[in-house]
């Protein structure tokens, strides 16, 4: 059986190391000029968080894609920013690893000034979005949809932002796949309620039923979730778990199912 | 798309922000006040857009400590000309309009284009539904191809609204980029009112 | 007085004790050797009047100007250093200009005048860092006309940055003399044509030489005419009425 070789068109940077030729790496530059991110590499799928009751509660799966191989299983795609923000994060992970270092960053020099007024998530959210405006201007950008949950002063906070600066808030917010199909479900969920908010079990089982339907349906989604709340308690992501799936069904699919 | 009466002038807006095939929002604000008797609408890119008008209200700020006066519309409208311009290689991605009242109290509106060009119109209409609304605009506030060659328009604040309400209900209807809520802001010399009234959804 | 300042008045950026900075104070000295110049402010508009010292008979009059268009809305007259005076002009032009093409309207009275008096204190470092442009401060006072929204004003800036708003103000070497009178006869309903009179009446006062057309410039700013100098017949129909 003859195979084709996947790297026949790839440089042979291992006999390039070995005679080591300045001549041939400068050739090398100049038919291929600089380049800034034009795709993001190692990536994390949908981000999905709706306003109830209590607070904020978002959802991500744990998984970090290389294309389309599950690279990393074991990624944790929400940050806590200070006592009452969080993050989430789809898109490239090592993008949202320098966001992660640039609200370290931001929070200890917050620490320090320590005057007693400590950033509402609104204030950290429009950091945020004008990092990543900031960066699409030059051409450079972030590569993430980013959602921002938070809860202060008995007030609810829910903001999304990308890789190009654009912002909106909003009750109910899904990134990626997620934007697809659980922002519809979402939608609904909340709109019948006629105002009336969520309970926070009705939150969960609503978030829940929109990862397995993203699980069925993704294929950059992995059934091992973690979900996130933010509440006058403060902020608490749970431990990774899993959701009861069902897949009899698939015996009986033939093509592309329906 | 914004519209001049003889001392008023409207701004309207609806507020849906769209990705494509996607609704992000269903209130997403594109137009804002600027002073008591100027607003600006945008439509394009929304970051663009929203940090534009953040940019114009700073230059605002520092006009008024600086000659301790509020901006006056005209003033606004060269001042918006050139910020644009001043962007003309890498230009905000924003169609503009502002409504307000000019020194003579005035209703007046301007229109511009990404770099900045401008134009003092009677009424104009951007972004993505402007195809649709630009013609009911001539037709009905312009008065254009009308048989009686003699009509003319005294145009009411009534009127206006009821125009501005039919029109962005009329364009919600084909343009999947517009609906949810439009923004009618009325700008009298006594000040600035804004009213909300609910578009289809769909 | 001269002994207690010696320690202190040759650094322009030097507090002495007594918290004076001598450098400043001279310049504002400087200007009561300049010729005088007068500015009365009216409802219909505001007068300018300027001695010219024609000290040769050899000399060109019209080559000395001390009064200067700064806008079609503003004009100006100053006494001192006239050569300190161009610097600060230029820079009010521009700004003036600036601020019309960015705003499409004239600029205040006030904030022009505020606009040249940041530059008075550029003889030292700026606030922001700025490198010191200027050795030593300017040695000129202007008086500021124009016209505009808040109607006709005058105001008078010194060399040390301060400016202040006049009904009437006389500056240069007759200035004392010259603002007495001014003080004596200026009244808040004083015409246009009243106070050319006044203007060329209380230079005649305080001028060595007789005044003639030639050895004196006058102009008006309105808020209808803008900047407009006196031509010579204008200015002898105004001596005649003396």
């Amino acid at each position: 059986m003859n195979y084709p070789n996947p790297f026949a068109d790839a440089i042979d940077y291992q006999r390039m190391e070995q005679h080591y030729d300045q001549e041939a790496l400068d050739s090398l530059n100049a038919i291929s000029p600089m380049t800034r991110t034009q795709q993001p590499i190692v990536t994390g799928t949908s981000v999905l968080a709706v306003k109830y009751k209590d607070g904020i509660m978002m959802t991500t799966d744990c998984l970090a894609s290389y294309g389309s191989l599950a690279r990393f299983r074991n990624v944790e795609r929400m940050l806590k920013v200070g006592d009452s923000t969080i993050i989430g994060a789809s898109g490239d992970i090592s993008d949202f690893q320098y966001i992660t270092y640039l609200m370290d960053k931001l929070m200890t020099k917050e620490y320090n000034a320590n005057n007693g007024q400590p950033l509402a998530p609104e204030n950290i959210y429009e950091y945020l979005s004008q990092v990543m405006y900031q960066r699409r201007n030059k051409f450079d950008p972030l590569w993430n949809a980013l959602v921002v949950g938070g809860f202060q002063d008995g007030k609810s906070f829910l903001g999304y932002v990308n890789l190009r600066g654009t912002t909106y808030q909003s009750e109910t917010i899904a990134t990626g796949y997620g934007a697809y199909i659980a922002q519809p479900l979402l939608r609904n969920a909340v709109e019948k309620r006629n105002g009336e908010p969520l309970t926070e079990e009705e939150a969960k089982k609503l978030l829940d039923d929109c990862m397995r339907v993203l699980f069925y349906r993704d294929a950059r989604s992995l059934n091992k979730l973690q979900r996130a709340t933010v509440t006058a308690a403060g902020v608490n992501i749970s431990e990774p778990y899993s959701l009861e799936t069902e897949w009899a069904f698939a015996e009986n699919i033939r093509g592309y199912g329906a | 798309m914004a519209l001049a009466g003889e001392d008023f002038c409207i701004v309207a807006a609806d507020t849906r922000q769209s990705d494509g095939y996607h609704i992000n929002c269903r209130y997403a604000p594109k137009a804002h006040q600027l002073s008591d008797k100027t607003v600006i609408g945008t439509s394009g890119f929304y970051a663009d857009g929203l940090n534009f008008v953040k940019k114009i209200k700073q230059r605002m700020e520092w006009y008024f400590h600086q000659h301790d006066k509020t901006m006056s519309t005209t003033a606004i409208a060269q001042l918006i000309s050139i910020m644009l311009y001043q962007k003309r290689f890498f230009p905000y991605y924003v169609f503009c309009v502002i409504g307000g009242i000019d020194e003579n109290g005035k209703g007046c509106v301007y229109s511009y284009d990404s770099v900045g060009n401008a134009e003092r119109v009677q009424y104009q209409a951007a972004g993505s539904g402007n195809e649709l609304l630009q013609p009911f605009l001539d037709s009905q506030i312009g008065l254009k191809n009308r048989s009686n060659e003699n009509e003319t328009l005294n145009l009411t604040e009534e009127m206006a609204i009821k125009i501005v309400k039919d029109a962005f209900s009329s364009v919600t209807e084909r343009d999947i980029h517009t609906g949810d809520c439009v923004e009618i802001y009325i700008i009298r010399k006594d000040g600035v009112e804004c009213q909300k009234y609910p578009l289809k959804r769909d | 007085m001269f002994l207690t300042r010696s320690e202190y008045d040759r650094g322009v950026n030097t507090f002495s004790p007594e918290g004076r900075l001598f450098q400043v104070e001279y310049a504002i000295e400087a200007i009561k050797m300049g010729s005088t110049a007068i500015g009365i402010q009216t409802s219909e508009g505001v007068i300018l009047a300027v001695e010219k010292r024609i000290t040769s008979t050899l000399l060109e009059p019209s080559s000395i100007e001390k009064i200067l268009e700064i806008d079609s809305h503003v004009g100006c007259a100053m006494s001192g250093l006239n050569a300190d005076a161009r610097t600060m002009i230029d820079h009010a032009r521009v700004q003036a200009q600036n601020h019309t093409f960015v705003y499409d309207e004239p600029i205040k009275i006030e904030s022009i005048t505020q606009a040249i008096c940041d530059l008075a204190l550029r003889f030292g470092e700026g606030a922001q860092g700025e490198e010191s442009i200027m050795s030593r401060p300017f040695g000129v006072a202007l008086l500021i006309a124009g016209c505009d929204e808040n109607g006709p004003q005058l105001f008078h800036a010194d060399p040390s940055g301060t400016f202040t708003k006049y009904q009437a103000k006389a500056i240069g070497s007759g200035s004392e003399g010259a603002q007495t009178e001014l003080q004596e006869n200026y009244h808040k309903s004083l015409t246009l044509k009243e106070a050319e009179t006044l203007s060329l009446k209380v230079l005649k006062q305080v001028m060595e030489e007789k005044v003639n057309s030639v050895n004196v410039q006058l102009c008006s700013v309105t808020p209808n005419e803008g900047f407009h100098i006196y031509s010579e017949e204008e200015v002898n129909e105004i001596i005649n009425t003396l």
